[in-house]
């Protein structure tokens, strides 16, 4: 269970670490990608309480993720948190990024398993950056 | 064969058979041929008919196709509709699935939330159940707690502790003037001061209103708990400055040590309970050690604070009264009403026994109202008896000072005995008039507007801002017998008292010198131009009866 946490970690590391650019756009697509696969299995309400939770966490460690509102509405949603990225330096966006999708992730995994969780980022974002991981879950 | 043998007679039958067998042929096939017509036209018949029942299962035929053909396109709309149907019974079933997906997710975020709250709360209430409130520190629970794991491994390693219990002096008189807001604040700022004087091994604990506790489990002996009591008065003595006041507060410290103090945690803290107590009766802002006949005193204080609570409904309070001279005309200008208690078994207890415990205790309020409204009825009591007017003085404590009934207080008993304010003085001390100079001016003027005189006590013996002296109402300045007592023979309280005249009269105040016990130190203080006197000298605190019958004898008072 441990590995697969820490597999998980890395396929969002991976991801995260594709975008060299530190583009605030494709960081936000990460999210737009999984928001669409995770609606279609629990609903925008699912998919916002987990969201409006791992803000929360997140804010523990960066306070200023976040914190301008709580809007439920999809896309603005993102759009707040593009603006919080972008009023910060692009490493601590990054970092910031990163902890709330391990976040987001972690809770996920804790409702629905590190499997179904990981099948869901894989068909979300493409087997690009983890098709080595896919195949140790294969294995396992 | 026959034909042949009958072919000549027969020529002509011949032709006429054959003739007749034409004719019969010709009606033979006329009537072969009217057969073959009627047979043709039966065969046509037949065949029409045969036709027509073609056609006619030909039509059935199609309208079978054509009822298969309905049947195939009813069936294909029913696997359409069928279609449909699952599809549409899919998506409802993939909406429920989602909706499902999304109540659980919600629920068990909540749920998650629920449990870490519920887990936050339970941190806070076992904080709250071991530590105060106000300043955040260990509170009695947890010292307790604390001290005996701490005599426990000091039993075990054969080392000593120590336990400091911690009063603040004087904290009622701020918290009663200026109010809880700033008691309150005051308390937090001191525990900072307090946590900043002990070593991260030591507990700070908040006992209760103004007392504090520390417990220093690593000491090597008992100077260690010395060096840590003097650390925290040197940090008290700072100035505390809590929203526009600077306020001054000081400690009083009792300390008892493992193991030659007591033995458990309960013992350890009575007995430093105990010193602290001690070293208020010593002055306050000190600390003193437990030594063991501090008990017995513990004990009797205890006693005193028990009868002096039943000392006011059963009258066993009386006032004195010492005469105030003018040192020139030796006249009898007033005098100090000053309270004793006839103690049922102790006998007649003077103010210094008993009134800082009824300052700890609250019982001072009351006291104090009884002391004003005795001396200005028996001030009124001479006056109606045709006795000189005199003024009479009470002593103010700095608790009765800072209520918020003062004031009403004292019209009231004026009201009530009939005496005119002008015959009434309030001595202060100058520690109360200093503690909040601001709110103290404007009681000092309610007080001087109303005729009422004003005298600084003890003068010299605290700390007076020069500013204040002359901006304060004050009548007149008393100067402390400690320094009286030696002035003839040491020459800087000699100095100090010629100083202090000097100073009164530049400021145009009265001054007077108390305790005057000599006919030299009279001579003294009427060389310095000092105005009035008030000692055993002049005449000891007497009753009421007494003073009256000497008003009556004569108003000068010729010394003994």
């Amino acid at each position: 269970m441990e590995t697969n946490h820490l597999q998980r970690h890395n396929i969002i590391k991976n991801r995260i670490a594709m975008n060299p650019d530190e583009d605030v756009d494709s960081a936000l697509k990460l999210w737009e990608q999984m928001a669409t696969e995770i609606i279609s299995i629990v609903g925008e309400s699912g998919f916002n309480s987990l969201y409006s939770r791992s803000i929360f966490l997140t804010q523990s460690t960066f306070p200023w993720v976040g914190a301008r509102s709580k809007s439920q509405i999809t896309e603005q949603r993102f759009a707040e948190l593009k603006m919080d990225f972008e009023e910060q330096t692009p490493a601590q966006a990054r970092e910031a990024n990163c902890l709330l999708l391990i976040t987001f992730t972690d809770i996920l995994a804790s409702l629905i398993g590190e499997q179904l969780t990981t099948t869901i980022l894989n068909s979300a974002w493409g087997n690009n950056a983890s098709g080595k991981t896919s195949k140790e879950f294969k294995n396992e | 064969m026959d034909n042949d043998s009958n072919d000549g007679a027969s020529g002509i039958g011949d032709l006429h058979q054959l003739d007749a067998s034409n004719q019969h042929k010709a009606k033979l096939a006329t009537v072969l041929n009217d057969n073959g017509a009627l047979l043709s036209r039966e065969k046509l018949v037949t065949a029409r008919e045969d036709t027509a029942h073609m056609r006619e299962n030909a039509a059935g035929l199609r309208e079978e196709a054509a009822q298969l053909r309905e049947g195939t396109a009813t069936s294909r709309e029913q696997e359409i509709r069928a279609a449909e149907t699952i599809q549409s019974a899919s998506d409802d079933q993939m909406i429920k699935l989602q909706q499902a997906n999304a109540h659980l997710v919600v629920a068990t975020i909540e749920a998650h939330k629920l449990a870490e709250q519920i887990e936050a709360t339970k941190v806070q209430l076992d904080h709250l159940a071991h530590h105060d409130v106000l300043t955040g520190l260990p509170n009695r629970t947890l010292l307790q707690d604390r001290l005996s794991q701490a005599i426990e491994a000091a039993c075990r390693q054969g080392r000593q502790l120590a336990v400091m219990y911690m009063d603040l002096d004087q904290f009622k008189h701020i918290n009663d003037s200026l109010g809880h807001a700033v008691g309150d604040k005051l308390l937090q700022s001191v525990a900072q001061r307090l946590m900043d004087c002990a070593r991260h091994s030591d507990t700070i604990s908040r006992q209760g209103g103004d007392e504090f506790m520390a417990l220093l489990p690593y000491i090597e002996n008992a100077q260690g708990a010395a060096l840590c009591a003097r650390k925290m008065l040197a940090a008290l003595a700072l100035p505390h400055r809590i929203d526009q006041h600077e306020l001054h507060i000081s400690v009083s410290i009792g300390i008892s040590i493992y193991p030659d103090d007591g033995r458990n945690a309960e013992t350890q803290i009575k007995n430093a309970d105990t010193a602290m107590y001690h070293a208020k009766e010593s002055g306050r802002n000190n600390y003193k050690f437990f030594k063991q006949d501090m008990n017995d005193r513990a004990v009797q204080r205890q006693s005193i604070e028990v009868s002096l609570r039943r000392a006011l409904e059963r009258q066993e309070f009386v006032l004195h009264y010492q005469p105030k001279i003018n040192l020139k005309s030796s006249a009898i200008i007033g005098v100090e009403a000053l309270i004793r208690w006839q103690h049922p078994e102790q006998g007649l207890l003077l103010p210094e026994q008993f009134i800082s415990i009824a300052e700890d205790c609250g019982l001072i309020l009351p006291i104090g109202r009884w002391v004003l409204r005795e001396a200005c009825f028996h001030a009124r009591s001479w006056q109606q008896a045709g006795l000189p007017p005199i003024i009479v003085a009470a002593n103010i404590s700095a608790l009765e000072f800072r209520n918020k009934d003062f004031l009403n207080n004292i019209l009231e008993v004026l009201e009530e005995t009939g005496l005119e304010p002008r015959y009434l003085e309030l001595e202060l001390t100058e520690s109360i008039l200093m503690q909040d100079a601001g709110s103290t001016d404007s009681m000092l003027h309610a007080l001087a507007d109303l005729g009422i005189k004003l005298a600084i006590d003890d003068f010299g013996t605290g700390y007076s801002s020069l500013s204040y002296l002359r901006k304060f109402p004050i009548n007149t300045l008393k100067i402390d017998q400690s320094f009286v007592n030696n002035m003839c023979s040491n020459p800087d309280d000699a100095a100090i008292v010629s100083a202090v005249i000097n100073m009164g009269k530049s400021l145009k105040l009265c001054v007077i010198a108390e305790g005057i016990e000599s006919s030299e130190q009279a001579a003294f203080l009427l060389v310095q131009h000092c105005d009035e006197g008030q000692g055993n000298y002049f005449g000891s605190p007497m009753e009421a009866g007494a003073l009256a019958t000497l008003l009556q004898v004569s108003v000068t008072l010729i010394p003994n």
